[in-house]
């Protein structure tokens, strides 16, 4: 573990030399995402304006949910971004095969890899969404909440992460995952929202499915003393779960690979 | 103990059909039906430690895929394999420690790190020590003149400095067994000398045992003492390599660009023609009972030529030649091997 989590440093530094040398490229990614997430945060503002409230949901109150799974999100973003391009970039094109000649976990190699710098500027957004409307709503801080705060942020990624290695995961079989990774990946933009807001099925489809739901609305319902906010305990349980399976059917892909070598 | 240990080594690919058009993939999803392509059909070998063997064939022979099973990116089908005692597949991250491979056609270094900063985190997964790294370091900065290169990020060399690279990358760790998967290809004669003269000593000194696949007959005459000739997934060759040069080096092949039509054309002992062509003449001789100079004049004197050339023969037609029997019979004769039915 201790070797895994140094050589991960060390990855992470000589690709920050890198990301030096292209400083223009970082700015400019780190803002480009920044001033994507300001144009969704423009249409939450301009839709809050005309209706005082969403279902029971002030505006700040909204901002902490989006907050929140931006933050999951970009936790996903950073560190495990390369798991889009296995497909395209290392099966499609052999590369993948160096993983498999080397004495460490390829799955740890290809998260390795890439560090991705773009999703520093989705964690910025989070950060300042988050500030934002705890202070607007004058939230009461407690050692429990601040807990639940954490746990929502880590197992949000985490859920994320094994959301999008599960999907990813079938590029063993079909070389290009991009699209079936898109298809369960794009169900997050709900959780952005209230869940109160959508139909029962979309309900059950964020909580118990692609649990997206439980990085977002349900923390923000703990934070804000809501009803239904206790079920965001459920968040690491549901992201260790994923994970396990994700990681399950990462070898069993791999296993495929071993025999046919495409 | 032998170092690699191959025994009736199998690799059967399953390759999906599809119909052509909308119902042959709708079909396809439902239904599909697989052919069976085996790759790797039964082979048997050993490396004993320090053995330097050329592992030959033409495209699509099963030389990457036998490869593959050896460094244990690929699962056998049958048959099994040892290398150090492991099976590569089962063990491999345990394999992975004691090889070190080369694929000439795809780097192992990053695109945009300095050539220094991949060297570090490849050192670091194996596990080198520091002091062992630095001296590693110095050493190739000697053997592969890479100092100047250390500062360079890898998208900015030449074939060249790229593949003295990834030698580097591949033996820091100083692997038991290397695996080089066409070391040479693309390069120029000075720097395919060059790389030559490094794995003879690199290798050489330190015991490595090297299977070396290649499509350049040069690279084995200069490192192997034992070639391994595959074709169609079957072994059909495995020896001295003094063998494959007393039965075919003897031959050169010379071709003659002509300003006329070819007349038929009366040629020295030990040479005979091979094609012709429209204002083109491919003959081959025997080193033996005759110089190029001696067929060239004789050539010269017949017809008016503009430019000619002179090549070794090429390995598709030595692989054509063993089917033949060219081992077997003791002699080579072309014409006659060149009349039967391949099999």
């Amino acid at each position: 573990m201790t070797r895994y989590l140094s050589l991960y440093w060390l990855f992470l530094t000589q690709r920050l030399k890198v990301l030096m040398e292209y400083r223009a490229n970082f700015i400019i990614g780190a803002l480009s995402t920044i001033a994507l997430q300001a144009s969704s945060i423009l249409a939450i503002w301009v839709v809050m304006r005309q209706v005082p409230d969403l279902n029971g949901w002030t505006y700040d109150e909204i901002l902490l949910v989006y907050g929140l799974i931006t933050l999951a999100k970009s936790i996903n973003h950073m560190f495990a971004d390369n798991l889009w391009t296995l497909g395209r970039q290392y099966i499609r094109s052999g590369g993948f095969d160096r993983f498999l000649v080397r004495p460490i976990d390829p799955l740890f190699h290809l998260l390795a890899d890439r560090f991705c710098q773009d999703g520093v500027g989705n964690f910025l957004v989070g950060v300042a969404l988050v500030v934002k409307a705890s202070v607007a709503l004058g939230i009461q801080w407690t050692l429990l909440k601040a807990l639940m705060l954490v746990a929502a942020v880590v197992s949000g990624g985490g859920i994320f992460i094994a959301l999008n290695l599960l999907t990813c995961v079938t590029s063993f079989w079909i070389v290009d995952s991009v699209p079936v990774t898109r298809l369960v990946f794009d169900n997050h933009l709900f959780a952005q929202y209230p869940l109160t807001i959508y139909p029962k099925a979309i309900n059950i489809l964020l909580t118990w499915i692609v649990p997206y739901g439980l990085a977002s609305f349900y923390p923000a319902s703990y934070l804000l003393d809501r009803s239904l906010g206790n079920l965001a305990w459920a968040a690491p349980v549901a992201a260790a779960l994923l994970l396990f399976l994700g990681y399950r059917f990462w070898q069993f892909g791999l296993k495929h690979y071993g025999s046919t070598g495409t | 103990m032998s170092v690699i240990e191959v025994e009736n080594l199998t690799k059967v690919f399953k390759i999906p059909q599809k119909d052509p058009g909308l119902g042959g993939a709708i079909k396809g999803l439902f239904a599909p039906r697989f052919q069976s392509k085996t790759a790797v059909d039964r082979i048997n070998f050993r490396l004993d430690r320090g053995e330097i063997v050329g592992y030959i064939g033409v495209n699509g022979a099963g030389k990457s895929t036998t490869i593959k099973m050896l460094t244990g990116v690929l699962m056998p089908t049958g048959g099994s394999i040892r290398v150090l005692g492991r099976d590569p597949h089962r063990q491999r991250i345990d394999n992975a420690r004691e090889i070190g491979v080369v694929f000439g056609q795809r780097t192992q270094l990053w695109w945009d790190l300095a050539l220094i900063e991949s060297l570090n985190l490849i050192a670091r997964m194996y596990d080198v020590p520091p002091a062992r790294y630095k001296q590693m370091l110095d050493e190739f900065s000697q053997t592969l003149d890479l100092g100047s290169l250390l500062k360079v990020p890898v998208r900015n060399m030449s074939l060249g400095q790229k593949m003295r690279s990834e030698l580097a990358a591949a033996l820091i760790h100083e692997p038991k067994v290397v695996y080089l998967d066409e070391p040479t290809i693309g390069l120029d004669l000075i720097v395919k000398e060059r790389i030559r003269d490094f794995i003879k000593a690199e290798c050489g000194s330190k015991g490595m045992t090297v299977m070396l696949t290649t499509h350049d007959l040069g690279d084995i005459e200069q490192l192997c003492r034992r070639v391994i000739i595959i074709d169609e997934g079957r072994v059909i060759y495995d020896g001295p390599i003094e063998t494959i040069k007393k039965k075919f080096g003897k031959f050169r092949e010379i071709t003659f660009e002509t300003t006329g039509l070819v007349p038929s054309l009366s040629l020295p002992p030990g040479c005979e023609l091979l094609s012709t062509g429209d204002r083109k003449v491919t003959l081959r001789f025997d080193r033996i009972q005759t110089t190029a100079s001696q067929v060239a004049s004789a050539v010269m004197k017949q017809i008016e030529v503009r430019d000619f050339s002179l090549s070794e023969p090429d390995l598709a037609n030595i692989v054509k030649q063993i089917y033949n029997g060219a081992l077997d019979n003791g002699g080579v004769e072309p014409e006659a091997a060149d009349a039967r039915p391949a099999p």
